[in-house]
């Protein structure tokens, strides 16, 4: 066949060959495995613009590969880098046109207190800066704030991202890819999860150290000052990197236990504010806090409030119960999430 | 006006009259672009009664063509006709219409029956004799024994029936069958095809695609080619054929001795040209496959020639479409 | 074939009937819908159980005036020496020297002895209410300047004055005289006050947004959109029913399991709340009119949530990125609406009228509780029994926060209608956008 179809083809055929180092630049195959997250499937078509009367006939050659296989942190990273560079440019995962859309408002959202600290440095008016600058109340309200950002920005952040991140590969049958390459599942998972939460620390903890700098800049602050908020920031960030830790594992252990891709955004979702509402109304209505150990937020916001030293929200219970809280959910979800992605079967679903 | 909530009465749609002259099918000047990318290009088409099958290789505007009959997606330019009516403005027209889609996608947690009895209720029949129908139609391809189990636990053939079965309960006058036999065994690959050509008698409008040749050639004569949107050829399989037989073809022999072979086969006149491709193959060229095939066996025969197989490399669609589209060249 | 003709809705609704009887045995095969009701059910459930325990429990009674010391150690609590007119702070006067020389009444007597028997309309202006109880105003030796400190003339009485700021908000102003309905009963008032809270705020929040906007996300986004993703969608759009139609009948499979379901819910939380809710009777017939609207709310909010989230799904694969947000801003609405009824921002909200059923339908089955609200918040007047020394009762604050007054400046039953009318044309208008959209959709 491959004979006889050559007079088919009058142009004499390219012949390409690549070599095992040269760099991985197959987008079109890539979108293909991946699907294309960009918008329509209607729309898709039009990528194909090579007329079809033309076409190549690649030689097909066969070289068994003796090359030396890359470390495993190696292979990891290039999963890794997949993911992450998949917001910022073409040719690695799709994130999808309005996901990337809506990172973006939320990076430039959580500035918002950033541009009011340079604001009001260069206003140089004090009563500006003791809303806007620096204080415990302002870092613990910059992660873990409720309105708006775990209400409406930082949650949906996590189910966005979290939505298709394994039940797409499960969909599209791309688990199979990363199966028949020498990955483990392990590696596959903690680099799905190590690339989700990047992608919200990026968004989280880097608009917190901007702000942290913008203070030190505009107000001209000294080691002193230094010395004396570094142990409030890093408490902070260690709240953050708990909230990004949380969010991300009920997420990816959402996504691996179902096939759609709505299904774990909305679960995620449900449980964050959902938690919240029911606390709310209880310890409200009924003055009994014990509801609030059941909400991933409030736990976290309890245990910030400890670290970073702010006036609790519930204190019926001291904070170690929210930490211990937090603990069993993300040892739940872990195990969920591993337990699924050890048995995952590698079809196309 | 009062809901027909007993679901006893009797079956009739009355929303809609269809033209009673207008053929079954009728395409004219229809494209269907993507971007830039033509789907289908000027198809002018009319189609009325026996079976037709639409052959083209994988991308040649076969489910385009189906996906506008079924107003699945909307015509770039040009008007398509069901039973006189545009199937994108008015899905009217389906009541007589069945149409058994490509996706291998099916409902697994339903059984056969509550699959089709479902779906002919949609064409405005009661439960009761959605029921009945279903019987009717799994019985027609062969399925009354599991009937009543669950699509889920189906082989690939048995879901393509159940799909065949949902497309007839509305007793369709015409039929549209994408791809009816792609994955199929040897075993449900006749089954379909008794069913097709059974369908045929019974004088429905049938449209069968396909890219292989073989299987459209053993259920009908009357075939359309597309290839890159554009008709091709329309008619008769063996007048295409007979037109095809003028172009050089080849047939390939294996046999024991080729050379002895192809000494004996050289006398014959329509013959022009012998190659050995390896030490096992003859090669004949010739212009007229027929005259060839008439003669091959008794010379074979007569002069004792071990042949293991005989092969037209050529007379598949691949061929086909290379000589048409290369305008004759091959 | 056919004997008699059939109208054109008769096979309308025969392929309404396969539609949604095709949905609901779809519905039923996905693990994911068990799931999410469950969970619905658990969420739901341990707010009851919390409820049923709370009501079980005792509300500490205070002694709001005092009068149940017995300040200067005679024996006799300071009430029964104040009513009696001996002097409570010496204890060389008290009862036991009369003759025949009364015996001490026990303190319990004296606490929760002055409750609040108020009776006020809605209307502007002055009112005169209340009556003292335990007579230590209207006892005999005080003048009667003393026992008119409001200074309207009539003694022990308390005024409720309701007037119009210069902004045009209602204010409302308590005038009372000293010593009545200084001691109400806590545990009855916020028995009572936790029960209509807890009905309030289980329809609005629980009711109406949790299971009103979480439903619908996980049960109505897919309706179409999973059908066309996977090719299942060709079988129906093979038939000769029009795509608007589809999308309406698959909307109502979804409703014909949404809806029972939360009527069951509803129907539990009114047993559950009328049994265990506080009042004499057996069991609280009046709530049933709020219940009745929690669920309507909820019902029409899933049906509107519903035809809109199905439409995001045709508009796009991704519907559920259009949802969110949305779902989010609708949260914000919600709570906004307790605060701020009026706002104008509410009406671009489908919460907001689907919670003023809620506060319309409430305030005509419950119509004194403005005035129940209010008296909770003043308390009696004196000190105050927590740490912030204000005197309101505890589950005043937390019910007023949960109810408030439909912001349409119309009458209960008029929102009521308003905000109905207002729902379904929402809905229907999500129906037309969405069988647009559908309609023009091409599908593979």
């Amino acid at each position: 066949m491959s004979d006889d179809a050559e007079p088919l083809l009058p142009d004499a055929p390219i012949e390409q060959e690549y070599e095992p180092e040269s760099p991985v630049t197959g987008k079109g195959r890539l979108e293909a495995a991946w699907g294309s997250t960009e918008g329509d499937e209607d729309l898709s078509a039009t990528d194909t613009t090579a007329p079809r009367s033309e076409g190549h006939v690649f030689k097909q050659q066969y070289k068994p590969w003796n090359g030396q296989l890359n470390p495993r942190w190696m292979r990891n990273w290039a999963i890794l880098r997949h993911h992450l560079l998949g917001i910022f440019k073409k040719g690695h995962r799709p994130w999808g046109v309005p996901i990337r859309l809506f990172l973006l408002v939320v990076f430039v959202a959580s500035l918002t207190d950033v541009a009011m600290v340079l604001v009001s440095g260069l206003i140089g008016e004090s009563g500006l800066h003791s809303v806007w600058g620096v204080s415990r109340d302002n870092l613990y309200g910059h992660v873990l704030g409720f309105l708006p950002r775990n209400m409406l920005y930082y949650p949906v952040v996590a189910a966005l991202l979290v939505g298709g991140v394994i039940s797409e590969d499960r969909q599209h049958g791309t688990s199979a890819m990363y199966f028949s390459r020498p990955i483990t599942r392990f590696d596959y998972v903690s680099m799905k999860f190590l690339s989700v939460a990047l992608i919200q620390a990026m968004i989280i903890l880097i608009t917190l150290a901007l702000y942290y700098f913008a203070e030190i800049v505009s107000m001209g602050r000294g080691w002193a000052w230094i010395l004396d908020t570094f142990p409030m920031f890093l408490a902070t960030v260690i709240s953050g990197v708990l909230l990004i830790f949380t969010y991300t594992s009920l997420g990816l252990a959402l996504s691996s236990v179902s096939k759609g891709k709505f299904f774990p955004g909305i679960a995620l979702l449900s449980i964050i504010l959902g938690t919240k509402v029911l606390a709310f109304i209880v310890s409200n209505l009924f003055d009994r806090e014990i509801l609030y150990l059941l909400s991933p937020y409030d736990c976290l916001a309890h245990v910030g409030q400890a670290i970073i030293g702010t006036q609790p929200t519930y204190d019926q219970y001291s904070w170690t119960w929210s930490l211990a809280s937090l603990a069993a959910m993300n040892a739940i979800a872990l195990f969920t999430l591993s337990s699924r992605v050890s048995s995952m079967e590698v079809t196309r679903e | 006006m009062i809901p027909d909530f007993d679901q006893q009465g009797q079956a009739q749609t009355k929303e809609w009259t269809p033209e009673v002259q207008a053929p079954a099918i009728l395409l004219e000047n229809v494209s269907k672009s993507y971007g830039r990318i033509f789907a289908l290009s000027n198809i002018t088409l009319a189609l009325n009664g026996g079976v037709t099958g639409i052959l083209g290789m994988n991308g040649a505007g076969k489910s385009t063509l189906f996906n506008l009959l079924m107003g699945k997606i909307k015509a770039s330019q040009g008007s398509i006709k069901l039973f006189g009516t545009n199937p994108w403005k008015n899905p009217a027209p389906y009541a007589r219409v069945g149409f058994v889609p490509e996706h291998e996608k099916m409902y697994d947690w339903m059984t056969a029956h509550g699959f089709v009895s479902t779906f002919a209720r949609l064409n405005g029949l009661t439960r009761d004799e959605a029921g009945i129908e279903a019987d009717r139609v799994l019985e027609f391809v062969g399925l009354t024994d599991v009937a009543y189990k669950k699509i889920g636990e189906f082989s690939k053939g048995m879901r393509q029936r159940v799909k065949i079965a949902h497309a007839l309960v509305n007793d369709p006058e015409l039929i549209i069958l994408d791809e009816p036999l792609q994955g199929c065994d040897p075993l449900a690959r006749t089954t379909i095809m008794n069913v097709i050509r059974e369908l045929g008698k019974m004088g429905r409008t049938v449209l069968v695609s396909s890219h292989i040749l073989q299987e459209i050639e053993r259920i009908t004569e009357q075939i359309v080619i597309l290839h890159q949107g554009r008709l091709l050829a329309l008619g008769n399989l063996h007048s295409i054929r007979e037109r095809l037989d003028q172009i050089p073809h080849r047939i390939s022999i294996e046999a024991e001795n080729p050379k002895a072979l192809a000494k004996d086969i050289i006398d014959i006149d329509e013959v022009f040209g012998i190659s050995f491709p390896d030490g096992r193959n003859v090669s004949i060229q010739t212009h007229n496959l027929g005259a060839i095939h008439a003669r091959l066996p008794k010379i074979i025969v007569e002069n004792g020639h071990k042949v293991s197989s005989i092969d037209n490399p050529d007379d598949d669609l691949a061929s086909i479409l290379g000589y048409l589209t290369s305008g004759g060249r091959v | 074939m056919a004997t008699k003709p059939d109208s054109v809705f008769r096979s309308l609704d025969r392929k309404a009937a396969a539609i949604v009887e095709f949905t609901l045995r779809q519905y039923r095969t996905r693990t994911s819908t068990w799931v999410v009701l469950g969970v619905g059910f658990t969420a739901l459930a341990l707010i009851f159980l919390i409820y049923i325990d709370v009501m079980a429990s005792e509300f500490e009674s205070v002694d709001n005036d005092g009068d149940s010391f017995d300040t200067d150690g005679d024996g006799y609590p300071t009430g029964q020496e104040r009513k009696l007119g001996t002097d409570p702070f010496s204890d060389e006067s008290h009862p036991g020297m009369f003759d025949p020389p009364i015996e001490p009444e026990p303190a319990s007597k004296y606490i929760n002895e002055d409750g609040f028997d108020w009776d006020v309309t809605a209307s502007f202006g002055e009112q005169s209410t209340g009556y003292d109880d335990d007579g230590d105003c209207l006892n005999s030796n005080r003048t009667a300047s003393q026992k008119d400190t409001n200074e309207n003339g009539i003694p022990c009485d308390i005024i409720i004055q309701r007037s119009t700021s210069p902004t045009g908000e209602i204010v409302i102003q308590i005038f009372a005289d000293e010593g009545v309905d200084e001691d109400p009963d806590e545990d009855a008032y916020t028995r009572e006050a936790i029960h209509l809270g807890f009905v309030l705020s289980i329809g609005k929040l629980g009711f109406v947004l949790l299971l009103g906007i979480f439903l619908p996300l996980f049960m109505a986004t897919g309706l179409i959109r999973d059908e066309m993703t996977s090719g299942t969608m060709h079988y129906m759009l093979a038939k000769p029913v029009a795509r608007t139609e589809v999308f309406l009948y698959r909307t109502l499979g979804y409703l014909g399991i949404v809806w029972p379901y939360v009527i069951v819910l509803g129907i539990l939380g009114a047993l559950v709340s009328g049994f265990v809710g506080s009042g004499d009777d057996f069991f609280r017939f009046a709530d049933l009119g709020v219940w009745l609207a929690i669920v309507f709310a909820t019902m029409m909010a899933t049906l509107v949530y519903g035809m809109l989230f199905n439409a995001l799904g045709v508009l796009w694969k991704y519907g559920i990125i259009l949802a969110i947000p949305f779902a989010a801003w609708e949260l914000g609405m919600a709570l906004l609406s307790m605060g701020a009824p009026d706002a104008t921002i509410l009406r671009f909200s489908v919460i907001g009228w689907a919670l003023m059923i809620i506060d319309s339908v409430a305030m005509m089955v419950w119509p004194n509780l403005d005035t129940f609200i209010l008296m909770g918040e003043w308390g009696g007047g004196g000190q105050g029994s927590d740490i912030f020394g204000s005197s309101s009762l505890q589950g005043s604050v937390p019910l007023s926060f949960f109810s408030s007054k439909p912001g349409l400046g119309l009458s209960a039953f008029a929102s009521t209608i308003v905000a109905t009318l207002v729902l379904l044309i929402q809905a229907v208008v999500f129906w037309f956008i969405g069988g647009a959209l559908f309609k023009g959709k091409e599908i593979q």
